[in-house]
């Protein structure tokens, strides 16, 4: 039965999966052309609307689900900037921000994409919006250390410039999600603050772009410093979206 | 003498070392405490927990309060020196944006020490029938409804409660019942082979606080996104 069952199930897995990789090709092979970009970013929408569509909610549960949104929340957040006067010649931002999407968007086709009804605690405008926020918020400072390791290869100075407004943007996010968070879980569970590892990584964030933010009152001398450390912040990140849910046991994992 | 320290406490370099303290003893404490502690902390107010854990267990914790108490002392005076810096300058109300979110900061911590020490939590099995009482008042559970999925899972459940101020309310997962300061939060019923519930009952005295300094982090750093939005690049 088994055996039976498992090819079919794969078929069904992949066929829903494949209009992916058009958004995949063209993030990872095209987007140093900016109306590929703009392409790719469309057909990764398409296919989280039709996701959306299927489960009733926005696609917010699983491996899958959070990849895609978090890549196509790259993609979303990274238009205005390639499309901006002062980064019209920047191709290497560009290609780099299409390829970081193009590779999470590869690795949520990795993962099983779910079709479970939601639970209960989990039917709150609350918390998608909570969570979309935080996507939000990834994706900025996500751009913000691609613009970061741009200046320190290449000194333009207006790339800091845009870094600082993309980390402050993604910054208001980041508070925005854990205040809707904090009172998701005070509907939910009592209290708007629990001890999880997932919990206390969220703080390690918001402290460590708080002292980001302070860090450039320093002056242009610390410049290399805030580039690299903006670096350092999406490792922060990636650790708390995935490193968290992935190596240590939290009411938030997948 | 005394200047000297007032400036050293006011000082940008000393927020930054605290907050890469904080941060470095959160990360520690994320992988020190281990998940049956976790819970443990989690079933009681924070003070609580501490007074209890061996120091080996606890010690992160004790000296990341001890970091945000000077943080939030440096958050103070820096604010204070800011205000006189800007004190009549053209457009000083959108000028204090930043002060603005380090108030909202301020009662946040603020909010998370109330709460870690007058804090509650308690769970009850309750069925029909059942009543919980309160030192003013009693709140009796009439009915306890779980809808089944077609795998056979409860994919919804609820409570219909009334209390003795005349209120009947239906409590389910997102909808607590508030009463005389307590949440009464339904987290699982369980229809056979007779209803069961399982409640949590919960005092949160900073929550009020906390939501306030939220808002005032919020108001301040929207004014501070505008402004630099309308910086020249």
């Amino acid at each position: 039965m088994f055996t039976v069952f498992l090819p079919l199930y794969m078929v069904r897995e992949y066929a829903m999966k494949w209009p992916l990789l058009i958004p995949i090709a063209l993030y990872c092979f095209g987007s140093f052309l900016r109306p590929l970009f703009a392409v790719a970013v469309f057909a990764e929408l398409v296919y989280l609307g039709w996701r959306g569509a299927d489960l009733g909610r926005l696609p917010l549960i699983g491996p899958h689900d959070t990849l895609i949104f978090f890549s196509a929340s790259i993609g979303v957040m990274g238009l205005p900037l390639v499309f901006s006067r002062a980064l019209r010649n920047e191709v290497t931002f560009r290609w780099a921000s299409g390829f970081t999407a193009g590779i999470f968007a590869l690795l949520a086709l990795r993962f099983p994409a779910f079709t479970m009804p939601l639970p209960p605690v989990l039917r709150t405008y609350w918390f998608e919006g909570h969570v979309a926020l935080a996507f939000f918020a990834y994706a900025l400072f996500c751009i913000g250390a691609i613009l970061g390791l741009l200046f320190i290869f290449g000194k333009r100075r207006i790339l800091l410039d845009f870094q600082y407004r993309v980390i402050l943007v993604g910054y208001t996010f980041f508070s925005l999600s854990m205040i809707s968070g904090g009172i998701w879980g005070y509907y939910a569970w009592g209290t708007y603050w629990l001890w999880t590892p997932k919990e206390l990584w969220t703080s390690i964030l918001w402290l460590f772009y708080s002292l980001w933010l302070h860090l450039r009152l320093k002056g242009p001398e610390w410049d290399r410093a805030i580039s690299w450390g903006a670096v350092a912040g999406f490792a922060i990140t990636l650790f708390t979206y995935l490193g968290v849910s992935m190596l240590m046991k939290s009411s938030h994992s997948f | 003498m005394i200047q000297k320290l007032y400036d050293k406490l006011a000082s940008l370099n000393l927020a930054l070392w605290l907050m890469a303290g904080v941060t470095l003893l959160l990360g520690v404490g994320s992988f020190a405490i281990g998940p049956e502690e976790t819970a443990r902390l989690n079933s009681m107010p924070l003070f609580t927990w501490l007074t209890e854990a061996p120091p080996a267990t606890g010690w992160w914790l004790w000296l990341t309060i001890a970091l945000l108490a000077v943080l939030a002392l440096n958050t103070v005076l820096c604010s204070i020196e800011s205000l006189r810096q800007k004190a009549g300058r053209p457009g000083l109300l959108l000028r204090l944006a930043p002060q603005v979110m380090h108030a909202g900061f301020l009662l946040i911590v603020l909010a998370h020490l109330v709460s870690s020490v007058g804090g509650f939590k308690e769970a009850i099995q309750v069925g029909e029938g059942s009543v919980i009482s309160f030192p003013k008042g009693q709140v009796q559970f009439e009915r306890l409804d779980a809808e089944m999925g077609v795998r056979g899972y409860v994919t919804d459940f609820s409570a219909t409660v009334t209390a003795t101020d005349g209120r009947r309310s239906v409590i389910r997962p997102n909808e607590p019942l508030f009463f005389q300061g307590a949440g009464i939060y339904l987290k699982q019923v369980e229809p056979f082979p007779r209803a069961v519930g399982l409640v949590e009952i919960h005092r949160e005295p900073g929550a009020g606080l906390a939501l306030l300094g939220s808002l005032l982090f919020t108001i301040g750093n929207v004014v501070v996104v505008l402004q630099r939005r309308q910086d020249k690049l």
